[in-house]
Formats: structure tokens, sequence, C-alpha cells
């Protein structure tokens, strides 16, 4: 069946399984209180086996969808040291959802069994692995950065990956000047292809960290007054940066009235980095999945299009939902944003 | 480990497979002496998805930590401090990654600069090293039947 042009829902509160872990064993603790899960929360399991998979809390945007946010309590050494447990638990996770309409992956559940194709193998429903929702996010908000700022000039770190390489697609199309990091980042577009992160940055005001890994070019080499707008957690610049550096969160979302969360859902917000005022751009794109009538997903392995993006933007934003200009949990005022 | 000598078509091609389904390439991208990160834009999260897709096309398990695990237990003694490579810790990974010239390996290196040397070679010497080692263990383990 093809997609269906429509963005709007198709039917009321439409269900959807976002997947997720626990990233520490503290959270993997706190994890286990909402299902009194005795043994997670003192830490006498260690959230590997099929039992230990657990319900974590319900979001709903109200008339549209119902999402259930279900738990593989095992912490990061776990997920990485054996990937095909990893996937096991994960499809024991969607079973505990029960009838959904689309499933994405949060953190590290996104990486693991290829970037989500391992997962989607074994599933009749589609899987998003959450990268057209942070494209998006993180293109609206450095497109803000860069009209408030007035700068033409952008530099794109973490290029090479699937979300990187269409910020520089879509930014070139803008008729950006974009340096990039590495030749492959930029390849077939007319941008500057320098030899490394720290050449691309260089005289660059705003600077897009678009990799999923964090801690991996030293901050000194961001010139005073830079903006970096940031999806790598941990950021992508390790200190010590320079103290007029900006740094706001790339993915962070608004969220529409309506939005519901209950007590969990509030806690799982606030434990997994987003604050209790805006979402991460993973968490809704199964949602805009489950209520665009799509059958295939926006992302998954390293699939990503920017015609994917912005099919993805359309739902997001006729459902409410808004890129936010963040620092940590809290809006930035566009005035902040003014380079000297 | 020096597989890459003499290579395994059937093996290779299945490595050549995982590494350019893994970081988005054509298969005639791949190369034996391709360098991860600075000639094939590897990051750290693709290393994962390339170890994945090797278990799953050898049906092998990859340790975490691979090289440098290997090299950690080889060298019995320090590996590294404050994160820089022992000479012991040096001597080690250049008996383990031989594909590597051994001028890339410098005094004071840090852990954290090893990944850079690794080469498409350096997973299929790993993945070759591990299918003898499983093939081994299932010998003795019949001879012993």
């Amino acid at each position: 069946m093809p997609d269906s042009p429509k963005t709007g829902p198709l039917v009321a509160e439409r269900r959807f399984c976002f997947v997720v872990h626990a990233l520490s064993r503290v959270h993997r603790g706190i994890m286990g209180v909402p299902s009194l899960r005795a043994g997670l929360v003192g830490q006498w399991r260690d959230g590997t086996e099929a039992a230990d998979v657990l319900p974590v809390c319900t979001l709903r945007l109200k008339g549209v969808a119902v999402g259930h946010v279900v738990g593989v309590p095992m912490v990061p050494e776990d997920l990485l040291g054996d990937q095909q447990r990893a996937v096991d638990r994960m499809v024991q996770a969607v079973a505990l959802a029960g009838d959904v309409a689309a499933v994405g992956l949060g953190s590290l559940c996104a990486v693991v069994g290829g970037r989500g194709e391992a997962l989607a193998d074994r599933l009749d429903v589609p899987v998003t692995n959450g990268g057209a929702a942070t494209a998006w996010a993180l293109l609206d908000n450095v497109r803000v950065v860069l009209a408030e700022t007035g700068t033409r000039r952008v530099a794109v770190v973490g290029s090479t990956s699937p979300v990187g390489r269409v910020v520089v697609q879509s930014l070139v199309a803008d008729g950006f000047a974009v340096s990039v990091d590495h030749p492959r980042g930029g390849r077939g577009l007319d941008v500057e292809v320098c030899d490394g992160p720290a050449a691309a940055v260089s005289g660059c005001r705003v600077v897009v960290g678009a990799g999923p890994t964090g801690g991996v070019v030293p901050g000194a080499c961001l010139a005073p007054h830079t903006v970096v707008i940031d999806v790598a957690i941990p950021g992508t610049f390790y200190a010590p940066l320079p103290p007029s550096v900006v740094v706001l969160a790339g993915e962070a979302v608004g969220y529409p009235v309506g939005w519901e969360r209950g007590m969990w859902g509030w806690l799982y917000h606030v434990l997994s980095g987003y604050g209790p005022s805006q979402v991460f751009a993973c968490l809704i794109e199964p949602l805009v999945l489950a209520t665009s009538g799509r059958e295939r997903p926006f992302s998954i392995g390293r699939s990503l299009s920017v015609e994917n993006v912005e099919a993805f933007g359309r739902g997001a934003a006729a459902l409410g939902f808004k890129p936010r200009l963040a620092k940590g949990w809290f809006a930035v005022p566009r005035t902040k944003l003014l380079l000297p | 480990m020096s597989y890459h000598t003499n290579i395994d078509e059937a093996k290779w091609a299945k490595v050549r497979d995982a590494f350019a389904a893994a970081l988005g390439l054509e298969d005639d991208e791949v190369e034996l002496g391709s360098k991860l990160i600075s000639d094939l834009g590897a990051e750290s999260l693709d290393f994962l998805d390339i170890v994945y897709r090797l278990e799953r096309a050898f049906d092998i398990k990859i340790p975490r930590g691979g090289i440098e695990g290997s090299a950690q237990e080889e060298v019995g003694g320090t590996y590294e401090v404050d994160g820089i490579l022992t000479d012991d810790g040096l001597m080690a990974l250049k008996q383990l990654m031989p594909e590597v010239p051994s001028d890339e390996f410098h005094d004071g290196m840090r852990v954290t600069e090893v990944p850079e040397l690794f080469r498409v070679a350096t997973f299929y010497n790993l993945v070759c090293h591990l299918i003898d080692k499983a093939d081994q263990a299932k010998k003795v383990s019949e001879d012993a039947g």
C-alpha cells in the first residue's frame, strides 16, 4: 500500500511504542520503580533477562496518539557487549507494548542491531530510528541561528553521519557556504572539504555537531563567540571551550497543548535529560509515523533522505511540535545569539 | 594475525559487504588498507554497526574491546598510564596489528588515538582469527569426545 499523503491522524489515538534503555545503573534502578521491580531497584538483577523488560510510562497527545515507553533495563555496556541479545530484548519490549502502529528507538537502542534494521526484520510494524526527527529539529534550529546571527558560513562536524549528510545537503540547497570535516560528508556537493573537524570549524561562527558521538573534538579549536548547535550527547566538543561559546541542544522540541505524561512520564522526561518542558526529537518520530498512515519508516539503518526529513517535519508541525532553541532544559532567547 | 597477506576471497567479500553496509559505501570503496576514520569517515558508533554486521555474517562473537582488549590481555603488565600507552602496550598493539606500518606507533601515543590506526584489514584479521579459534576449539572438543 502506498504511503498516505495525509499527515494528520487517521483515527483517534493511534498507538506507538518507544523503546528505551537504562543510561546507568542508578537509572536502571529508578526504571524499576513504576512497576515495582525489586530486583532492579535493589540492583541484584542486571536487567539483561527477558523478564526484566518493563513498561516505563505512557505518553499521550490527547485525541491523537498514545505512546507506550517500554524499557530494556540494560546499561550501555551490556547493550553494546551483546547486540543480538539487545535486539532480542527490544523485540520483547515491543511485544509488551501490544498492538502498535509504529516503533521508535531511543538512545543506543537506535544504534545497536544495524541502527534498527535487525529489529525491523523481526517485526511487522514499521521501526523508525529517530534520524529524520533529529535532522528536522537540528536543521530548523540551525536555520534560526543562521538567520538571527546573519551568518552565511557554517561548519558541519559529523558530516558523514546520516543526519550530517542531510543537514549538509539542505544547507547547501539553502545557499549557505558549508565546510565539512570529511570528503564523504561533502560528496557531490559544492562545499569546502576540510581535513578533519578542527580545520572545518576554523573561523566559523556557527558550527553544527551532527555526529552521534560526543567528546571527539577539542573545544579549544572553536573561535570565541561561536554558536554550536549539537545533537551529540555528550557534546561534540570537549572542555575547555572558550567561555563565550554558546552550545545549544540540536534536537530539543517543544510539545503542543494536549501532551500528557502523568507522574512517571514527567519523571521519565526529567531523567532522560529532556527536562520538564521539552522532548528530544527522536521520541516523536514514531508518534508522527503512527499518525501519518505511512507504512515505511522515516529513517532506518543509514537510510535517511531530505524528502523523508521534510515529510516528517510537515507531520510534526501539523501536530503542533516545534523545534526549540535550548540550552540544557531551558529555552534560549534569540537575543542571546547576537554575535559581537 | 597476518591473515590479510593471504586473502580468503569468500571471507573478504563478507567483510567488505559488512563495511559497505555499515558506512553507506559502495563495495569497491572498501579496501583492506582503508583507514576507518580518516579514509572511510567512520565514527565510534559506526564501529558498533560494523561489529554487529561481522558477527552476523560469520556467526561469531567479537569480544567487547576487540583489538585493544586483546592487547591489554597480552601485555600482562601495564597497558597504559594516564591514558598514554606504555612501551609494553605499544609492543602488544604492534604484534596484534601487523597491517599497521610500525612508524604509525609512536612514543607518547594516547589510548584514544588507537582507533585512528584501524584499517579494514584489522577487522579482517580479527574475524579470521576468531573463526580459526572457534574451529580449533571445536576440533579439541570433538577429539575429546
